[in-house]
């Protein structure tokens, strides 16, 4: 006989947020789904039973009529499924074949960290999240959608903005408030830009959602822009600060990729599985089923922690450590599915190839800043939020 | 229901029976044959349920479209005149008892 999903009381978002992986070990060893109280979500966690979530798309959906994510950025790709979202995520393809961000794209972020790298690289030390992670994913994500004058901060305050909106459950106002003004201000540089790639077709997304097989119309193409805004920038920040916290940490890694470059795209891979970027995304069960051995009722709201499934010791050995030298295998950080991440080869790319790879070619003798701390933190998202790192200018 | 047989790298055969309008991908991972990933679970999106056919029978397929052209030459195992995403071939009569060769890397 299935028993009921377990609950536990005893996990703080305090708690998830400072280390989620002791919690997500709890909830691993417990069941397949387990409520969460402070969450106010079935979290799952085990490797095997995401697999199975993710090739059941019609009993474990995307679309979600109670989702904050519509009100605040609009009805978006990620909250569709079937044929909906097959239009509008066919749409987008275009820009982030891995072949076209070779060619087109990458030479572009190859710039963009050229000219960060420049403008630090005579201080000798730094923090690396505000000096060079954070103004490197803005900028490339500016590129990559195609939108005209606008700074990296203002990208990156609206991706912010629109992310607290998303995670707002308190309905504070003024969260709302940012959220509804960054989305504006969005709405505005979309309407400046579109012209310019409607006349020409090229291979940014903008241009690409412009001459989409299925023509969109103008919600579609806002709420999609400010998906990829929310979910663009972030992700590929944190995988660069998380892959470099693991090789600084880490000196006989470190020195294993320097003496071999091919091993960067492991850095990457192992990075994204060791703190993986998003650690969790919801899916709404459509009816009655059970997942292992836990029964779901329709309309249960899952949390699908990839970030504990990444984690999960039936999969990977000391699946706590940091370790580059892993056979390779098949990790969650992208997710899996028809919602599997656009964005897979621009973060391959961008942080694997260009930023990681570069920064430590240029900035010679780089260590952590002993005299100051590295703080990681989120569970939802998660990643370093400061990277104190010094070297020999 | 027609054959199909994958043929791994080492040379190890598993036979299967496949549904007609699955994906090829679906067909090998429901009847448990290793050697294909599939990542995206179809989505077009990983490459990493590469396969190889015989140039007889990859002509007797769809064509290959932009999208699965660009990401064929990222799989990890190189590609050939008989590639393909074996999430984006349907199981068809056309194809029925073609042997399908897998990489030794996905
Ligand atoms: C290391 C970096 C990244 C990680 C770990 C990551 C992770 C993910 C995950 C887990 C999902 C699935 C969410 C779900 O199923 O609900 C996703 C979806 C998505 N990601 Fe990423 N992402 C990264 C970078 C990017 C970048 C750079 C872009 C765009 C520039 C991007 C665009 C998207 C889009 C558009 C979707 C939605 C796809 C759909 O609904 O069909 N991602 N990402
Ligand atoms: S399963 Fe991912 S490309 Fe075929």
């Amino acid at each position: 006989m299935p028993k009921d999903v377990p609950h536990v009381s005893d996990i703080s978002i305090a708690m998830l947020t400072d280390d989620p992986y002791p919690c997500f070990d709890r909830v691993r060893d417990r069941a397949s789904a387990v409520w969460v109280d402070s969450a106010r979500l079935n979290l799952v966690t085990r490797f095997d039973d995401i697999m199975e979530i993710e090739r059941n798309h019609h009993i474990f959906a995307s679309t979600n009529p109670q989702s904050l994510m519509n009100t605040v950025m609009g009805h978006s790709l990620m909250r569709k499924d079937d044929e909906a979202h097959q239009i509008e995520r066919k749409a987008i393809e275009p820009s982030f074949r891995p072949g076209v961000v070779k060619q087109h794209f990458a030479p572009i972020f190859s710039v963009i960290v050229d000219e960060l790298l420049d403008g630090i690289a005579a201080k000798g030390q730094a923090d690396l999240f505000d000096a060079f992670a954070a103004p490197m994913a803005s900028h490339a994500l500016i590129e990559l959608l195609g939108l005209d004058g606008v700074g990296w901060q203002d990208l990156a305050r609206w991706s912010q903005a629109l992310m607290d909106g998303v995670g707002n459950y308190g309905a504070d106002p003024d969260i709302a408030n940012r959220a509804k003004d960054a989305s504006d201000a969005v709405d505005r540089v979309i309407d400046k830009a579109l012209p310019r790639h409607l006349k020409s077709k090229n291979p940014t997304i903008l241009s690409s959602m412009a001459h989409a097989p299925t023509l969109h119309g103008i919600n579609q193409i806002r709420a999609n822009v400010k998906v990829i805004i929310g979910g663009g920038l972030n992700e590929p920040r944190d995988a660069i600060l998380t892959s470099l916290h693991g090789l600084l940490s880490h000196p006989d890694q470190l020195a294993a990729v320097r003496a071999d470059p091919s091993l960067h795209s492991a850095v990457f891979e192992e990075a994204v599985r060791w703190v993986s970027p998003i650690g969790m995304y919801p899916r709404r069960v459509t009816c009655d089923t059970t997942l292992g051995e836990t029964p779901l009722k329709e309309g249960d709201q899952l949390g699908i922690c990839v970030g504990a499934a990444n984690r999960d010791p039936s999969r990977f050995t000391r699946p706590n450590d940091f370790d580059i030298h892993r056979p390779r295998q098949q990790h969650l950080a992208f997710g899996a599915g028809p919602h599997f991440c656009a964005g897979t080869w621009v973060a391959r790319q961008m942080v694997g190839e260009i930023a990681v790879p570069r920064l430590l070619r240029r900035l010679k003798g780089l260590r952590l800043d002993s005299q100051k701390t590295v703080q990681v933190r989120g569970w939802v998202f998660r990643g370093p939020t400061s990277l104190p790192v010094l070297w020999d200018a | 229901m027609v054959k199909l047989t994958f043929v791994q790298a080492d040379g190890t055969e598993h036979q299967v029976d496949a549904t007609l309008g699955l994906s090829v991908m679906q067909v090998a991972l429901s009847q448990g044959v290793p050697g294909i990933s599939a990542e995206c679970n179809g989505s077009a999106a990983c490459a990493t349920c590469h396969v190889y056919f015989d140039a007889s029978v990859f002509d007797l397929l769809p064509a290959v479209q932009t999208h699965e052209d660009d990401m064929l030459d990222f799989a990890a195992s190189d590609r050939n005149p008989g590639s393909r995403l074996s999430c984006q071939v349907q199981v068809t009569e056309a194809i029925a008892g073609t042997r399908i060769q897998l990489p030794d890397l996905q």
